[in-house]
């Protein structure tokens, strides 16, 4: 027996722990080149489309900045410190909530627990994944941002200082998550995940109310307008902020002021590492305490039972025979108990209401120039658009989640093509509920008339119906059995696939509606659209139900042939 | 560093956890003394996990003391946790990595050479009959192999203290009687192993002591012969389980 075996000192074990990870890394990409090169190569050549689209937009912005110095020289500041102030509260509850899982999750954090190695080394470590993890988005998103500054600047050694204050930048925001999470799990244990939830939403409430009411300013003419908005807006510019300082470093870095720079540069710095040494100190330090009450909080507690087919889960879904009532039911009590799922949801759809109430603002004179359209089939667009998101990342992991459960539908008196019905029937509900509300309430705060009201919401259910339909029947087609993790499942094979032909589906449909949209802009409220136009939409909403018709005929055949 | 060679290997005293309202495990005090396998019986929600956790620092007890080796588990546990080593009735790998790099990984953690590494792994391939996969990523293994890699990784260190949550789940005959093998030898070798078990006849033949938790209770502890006179039964530990947690429950 090793008696007394040789224990190192704090950081020995952090080394070993990255190495791991390292290995892991190496192991998943050989055997993604192995496995799936062509997966690997259309992700590739996928991020390479975004950042040079990235790349072109910002290029064109700087460009168009460069054109007139003036502007560009109030403008350009701006620009940063609105991109940075954004990507503080982003990576702030971003870091929080990957923090959360990484720490107080059921898979490694207890498996280190139980090894001989210092709680500051394992949250350093954490803390570590959790950076990288949650701040690939600023890498994805301010890379060609720098490229595109690059090439508009005459400055080459701005490069430098760009990618500098990024990495300076980004541990501030990983601090305060990784805090975030810590307290969740050490103050508000009982409900941690909904807690992390609800303080995700509060604060993007808070944000986009904000934002709104600084829009909301009741003035059209622009010099007023943009005065009153940067007053309103100036908080972001506070000396205190690291926001500020960043923007204000890389502004410098542009005009070669390079001592100003390096000055800004060490204050971002500074702050970084003395955040991320209290972080990493304070969790460290109680870290045993919080995940004690973490774990220990587990579960919930007792629920009330309703009948399978009852309780308000039965009661959606009454229109359903009962073997599929019962699916149904059961899919849509997992969803709420599932806070990553419902919230998620709630996220999207609360943003849009709330982009929606303040619809009335954002009119300005649309309608009186013949443009009243132009409005609601943006609506159209934003709001297809969420539902294709919540179809990929929800919908399509249906069937695959049910893989490791397929003897228990297996022996069930039930065809398993039936099985596919209840989980379209599910999500058909789910959608049609909350994207046919939001449309009406859209309406409605826009006074648009009932004839357009009338085509959007056919158009909407039948944008539902379709991409239910596309992410039901290819997850049953390309399903992922035997994993558990849904973001996993939905960003396989199968949920990439679903993903791109969600997308051409909603670009199909609203090609249709926006021909239609412009063939009636000059029309009067209330009088019906010439038959091309309705023809269109007619066309529009049937190419979706046919589509999604077709992904569940594929999917159930494919899926009655299915052995787990 | 100090180290506590005539201290009981595991030390609970007074411990008391809740989850909530729920009690799980009330005034248990127990003492393990080096070289003994100990069984721990109970029904299902007992509160054998709960004390299993608390013993290797994955919980917090309410109330009470558990040390390893003489190392309190609450304020020095990196020190008994560099004596002990935990398999829980659901094994943690990671997915990426082979079953070998996995094995490297643990022994690095516990501070082993290369040469004694690569010594007990050649012993411990042979014994537990891992060496077909182990270069296999452990996302392919079954509930039973994966079972096999966690107890080679346990045993790897040659630990003071094993704590074990339901061992022989998914392993098949063969392995059942090597792992038998191997516990008794380690315990033969000064080592203590902590077992939590529903097959009663693995702890009937294989446990110098059991102890039988009921409603976070313990109920019992003893020989099985002692338990056997407590139960006032001559018959199987089956017998003895089913009496004494039946007249707890009274």
């Amino acid at each position: 027996m090793s008696e007394t075996p040789a224990l190192d000192g704090i950081g020995a074990k952090l080394g070993l722990l990255l190495s791991v990870r390292g290995r892991i890394v190496t192991n998943r990409i050989a055997q993604a080149v192995h496995d799936a090169p062509v997966r690997l190569a259309a992700a590739v050549v996928l991020i390479g489309l975004i950042w040079v689209g990235l790349y072109g937009l910002f290029r064109l912005v700087f460009l168009q900045l460069s054109r007139t110095p003036l502007e560009a020289t109030v403008a350009i500041p701006l620009v940063f410190n609105f991109f940075f102030v954004a990507m503080l509260a982003l990576l702030t509850f971003s870091n929080a909530i990957i923090a959360y899982g990484a720490l107080f999750g059921k898979s490694e954090s207890p498996y280190l627990l139980t090894l001989p190695i210092a709680p500051l080394d394992v949250v350093t470590f954490k803390y570590l994944e959790c950076l990288v993890l949650s701040s690939w988005s600023l890498v994805l998103l301010g890379l060609p941002m720098m490229f595109a500054m690059a090439a508009t600047s005459e400055e080459p050694m701005f490069y430098l200082f760009f990618l500098a204050f990024f990495l300076a930048f980004i541990p501030i925001p990983g601090a305060i998550g990784l805090l975030l999470a810590w307290g969740v799990a050490r103050f508000f244990p009982r409900r941690a995940t909904r807690a992390v939830t609800l303080l995700t939403a509060l604060a993007l409430v808070v944000v986009i109310v904000t934002a709104l009411r600084s829009i909301q300013l009741g003035e059209t003419a622009t010099e007023v307008w943009l005065r009153a908005f940067l007053t309103r807006m100036s908080f972001v510019q506070s000396a205190l902020l690291p926001n500020n300082w960043v923007a204000a470093g890389i502004d410098n870095a542009i005009h070669g002021q390079f001592p100003v720079s390096f000055r800004y540069l060490g204050v971002t710095l500074a702050n970084a590492f003395f955040l991320s040494w209290l972080g990493v100190r304070i969790v460290s330090g109680y870290f045993d305490g919080a995940y004690d009450r973490a774990s220990s909080s587990r579960g919930g507690g007792r629920r009330p039972a309703a009948e399978a087919s009852g309780g308000p889960a039965g009661w959606v879904f009454f229109y359903l025979p009962l073997p599929l009532r019962l699916i149904a039911a059961k899919d849509l009590r997992t969803f709420f108990r599932d806070p990553a799922q419902w919230s998620q949801l709630t996220i999207l759809f609360g943003l849009l209401v709330l982009y929606l109430t303040n619809m009335p603002t954002l009119r300005m004179e649309f309608s009186a120039s013949g443009w009243f359209l132009f409005i609601p089939f943006l609506n159209l667009c934003a709001v297809s658009l969420i539902l294709a998101t919540f179809t990929c990342r929800f919908v399509f992991p249906l069937v695959s989640l049910e893989g490791q459960k397929l003897w228990l539908m297996g022996v069930l008196p039930l065809a398993r093509g039936r099985v596919l019905l209840a989980k379209f029937a599910f999500s058909m509900t789910v959608t049609v509920l909350v994207a046919v509300g939001a449309m009406s309430l859209a309406a409605f705060m826009l006074n648009l008339d009932m004839v357009w009201t009338a085509i959007h919401l056919v158009v909407t259910m039948a944008i539902c119906f379709g991409l239910c339909g596309f992410s039901v029947g290819i997850g049953a087609r390309l399903p992922m059995f035997g994993q558990s993790n849904v973001a996993r499942i939905a960003s396989g094979l199968g949920g990439t696939t679903n993903l791109l032909a969600s997308v051409a589906l909603v670009a199909i449909v609203l090609t249709g509606v926006g021909l239609a949209t412009w063939q009636s802009r000059y029309l009067a409220a209330n009088t019906l659209p010439d038959a091309r136009s309705l023809m269109l939409c007619a066309v529009a909403a049937l190419v979706a139900i046919a589509a999604g018709v077709l992904a569940l005929w594929v999917g159930a055949r494919h899926f009655n042939r299915v052995e787990v | 560093m100090t180290d506590f060679v005539g201290e009981p290997a595991i030390v609970l005293a007074g411990v008391r956890k809740s989850y909530g309202r729920t009690l799980a495990v009330r005034n248990l005090s127990l003492e393990i003394p080096r070289g003994e396998l100990f069984a721990f019986l109970g029904p299902n929600g007992a509160g054998k996990t709960t004390t299993i956790k608390m013993i290797v620092g994955l919980l917090r007890p309410d109330e009470g003391y558990v040390a390893v080796c003489g190392h309190a588990i609450g304020s020095n546990g990196v020190a008994a946790k560099a004596r002990l080593a935990y398999v829980p009735d659901q094994p943690f790998i990671y997915d990426k990595l082979t079953g070998r790099e996995f094995l490297y990984f643990v022994a690095e953690m516990f501070g082993i050479t290369t040469q004694q590494r690569d010594r007990k792994l050649n012993t411990l391939i042979r014994r537990l009959d891992i060496g077909e996969f182990l270069d296999h990523l452990t996302e392919s293994y079954s509930h039973g192999m994966k079972q096999k890699v966690v107890l080679a990784a346990a045993l790897l260190h040659e630990p003071v203290v094993l704590v074990i949550d339901e061992p022989m789940v998914g392993l098949d005959p063969r392995t059942v009687r090597s792992v038998k093998n191997l516990f008794t030898e380690h315990t033969r070798g000064g080592g203590t192993i902590f077992m939590s078990t529903h097959t009663l006849e693995i702890a009937e033949t294989l446990a110098d002591r059991i102890g039988i938790i009921h409603r976070g209770e313990l109920i019992a502890l003893g020989t099985l012969d002692q338990l056997k006179t407590q139960a006032q039964r001559e018959h199987s530990l089956e017998d003895v389980f089913l009496q004494l947690t039946e007249a707890s429950d009274e």
